[in-house]
């Protein structure tokens, strides 16, 4: 074997190792989890930490608001951004890299920045607890790297494409939606997914914001996902913690290509 | 001016002048696209942002939340902060935690960007699937399964650890309850989770590197170490110096793994700023001391983040 391969064997080992952890845990029946010496392989592989995981009571709920949120987050942002993206990158004007600017900077603010005075505000509004505050909260870190990877988008599309329109006599309304929207769609997509992954992930605000259990959203059910009875069950928790991956997992593979550019600019923190 | 241009477009002699309206309706247009955007960030970030500056002047605290009350305090939050040891000592963990954190993850990051140039495509493609499900996995799953992982009793890397017969029994090894093993375990998944963006990021433009440098630096009989060092690490440069920022940036705010993990413990070892402001803000409730250390975190951190956003916006962008 040659060497680069035999340090790709290695590192693909210690890499995967955490995540084939999980799978494997989540299929063992509980006293094949807690055992002083580890299985490697199932035993006997069973769905019931899946089946417990999903039949708990408040799973369905917290799914219900993950998803609620999550889908009106992605929707405004992609709104809202694409129209600032077309004006970021198709037009000059005055003041155009004093808002790119503002729009980054607000991306590297620290998590707190943002969840102390909201925390206060919502409060005083009476919103804590509901979606409004959370879906706010994650448009506040969404929206401006969503206008700035569609921007990316934008800026690719060569003015002849727009040029040949407005000879046609067409209006900047008409090129927008007629030319230009149909050009960045798949552009639009893989900055949805990047949205929906930032807000699916959250687990910072919503802890804060949500602070009764049938408010929760998935990652906060999943953190205290623990049994009353036994302590923590490690086996339900690896399981809930799949299915809570799985979907990112599928959807960091289909945009695989546009990751680095989107990471880059401030999209899925680490 | 105000003409509709595109990416690239070299810089267009001035435009033939247009008919007064038409000329005053390409000027509204951008307006008119921004304005809703620009709305809603102006009240969920700038609103805010002014709004923790304006609460760091303020004692507010839980009986606030109630009452709606509060005093000013000047600069007050900010005197306390700056003579109390545990900020200090905060901030230093912080410099320190992050910096050990940024060269781990740097270093294997190029390490394995190197490593992707010189496997065969079967390999190479394994490695990067691998890449991308660690990177994928959300970090509140990945920190339970750290926990899991690292669980006294039950736990598979206590159980590794026994069967490496060096450090004595370590079955029941209990990795949160002192704060250097703490500070190991919540180091391995940052670490853990940082490398793939690195190490692609780095190979994207690892893999941009002209052949004929390379040839030519091995027809001259230059080492495959020189060559790196000489030839490609003066490319990955200005990468380089971009994932460095960003890392600087990520793992200096870090919270959710600290807070999974170790909940800034044991005692406050493992609270780093952002913990310590959380622990501030939301454990405490003083909510006014919070706001100035989140303020102070922030600015901390302007420096760098002007680095990088110059940078990105020098970055082929037309500007």
């Amino acid at each position: 074997m040659r060497k680069a391969n035999l340090l790709a064997a290695i590192f693909c080992l210690i890499w995967a190792f955490p995540v084939y952890w999980m799978v494997n845990t989540a299929f063992k029946p509980r006293p094949e989890v807690m055992t002083p010496t580890p299985h490697f392989i199932p035993q006997h592989p069973t769905l019931d930490n899946f089946v417990k995981a999903v039949t708990q009571e408040q799973f369905l709920t917290n799914l219900r608001n993950s998803v609620i949120v999550v889908v009106a987050t992605v929707v405004v942002s992609i709104v809202l951004g694409i129209f600032a993206a077309a004006a970021l990158s198709r037009f000059r004007f005055k003041g155009r890299r004093i808002i790119m600017v503002v729009i980054l900077a607000v991306q590297m603010l620290p998590g707190t920045a943002l969840l102390i005075p909201m925390f206060v505000m919502f409060n005083q509004l009476d919103l804590l607890g509901t979606y409004a505050a959370l879906v706010l909260a994650y448009v506040a870190t969404v929206l401006p790297f969503s206008i700035w990877v569609m921007r990316g988008f934008f800026v690719t599309i060569p003015a002849e494409i727009e040029e040949a329109a407005r000879m046609d006599g067409a209006s900047t309304w008409r090129v927008l939606t007629s030319v230009l929207f149909p050009l960045v769609a798949p552009g639009v997509i893989s900055t949805g997914i990047f949205s929906f992954i930032a807000a699916w992930n959250d687990y910072l605000f919503a802890y804060t914001f949500m602070q009764d259990q049938s408010r929760y959203t998935l990652p906060v059910w999943l953190a205290s996902f623990t049994n009353p009875y036994t302590g923590t069950d490690f086996g339900g928790q690896m399981a809930a913690s799949v299915l809570f991956s799985i979907p990112v997992i599928v959807f960091f593979l289909i945009i695989q290509r546009n990751l680095v550019a989107g990471m880059s600019a401030g999209a899925v923190k680490g | 001016m105000t003409t509709v241009i595109a990416a690239g477009a070299p810089p267009a002699a001035p435009a033939p002048p247009e008919p007064g309206k038409r000329r005053q309706k390409r000027e509204r247009a951008p307006l008119l696209l921004l304005s809703p955007a620009g709305l809603v960030l102006a009240l969920v970030t700038l609103a805010p942002i002014g709004f923790l500056v304006y609460t760091s002047f303020t004692d507010y605290n839980q009986r606030s939340l109630f009452t709606g009350a509060y005093n000013s305090v000047g600069l007050g939050n900010y005197s306390d902060l700056l003579s109390s040891g545990a900020f200090w000592v905060s901030l230093l963990r912080t410099v320190l935690f992050t910096a050990a954190m940024v060269a781990g993850s740097v270093l294997i990051g190029m390490g394995v960007s190197h490593l992707l140039t010189r496997l065969e495509k079967g390999w190479r493609y394994t490695v990067t699937v691998v890449l991308i499900v660690a990177w994928a996995m959300p970090n509140v799953a990945s920190s339970l399964v750290w926990n899991w992982l690292f669980q006294p009793g039950y736990g598979v890397v206590n159980w590794g650890l026994d069967q490496l017969r060096i450090f004595g029994d370590t079955t029941s090894l209990d990795w949160a309850q002192d704060p250097a093993r703490a500070y190991v375990v919540i180091w391995l998944l940052i670490v853990w989770q940082a490398v793939p963006f690195i190490a692609l990021t780095l190979n994207a433009a690892e893999t941009q590197v002209p052949r004929e440098y390379l040839e030519a630096a091995r027809m001259d009989g230059a080492s495959e170490l020189s060559i790196y060092r000489i030839i490609t690490l003066n490319h990955l440069k200005p990468t380089l110096l971009l994932v460095m920022i960003l890392s600087i940036i990520w793992d200096y705010n870090v919270f959710n793994q600290i807070w999974l993990i170790s909940r800034g413990g044991p005692g406050d070892s493992t609270s780093t700023l952002g913990v310590y402001t959380y622990k501030t803000a939301f454990v405490g409730f003083h909510i006014g001391q919070g706001a100035a250390i989140s303020v102070v975190t922030t600015l901390l951190l302007l420096g760098l983040t002007a680095v990088y956003i110059r940078n990105l916006l020098k970055s082929g962008e037309d500007l």
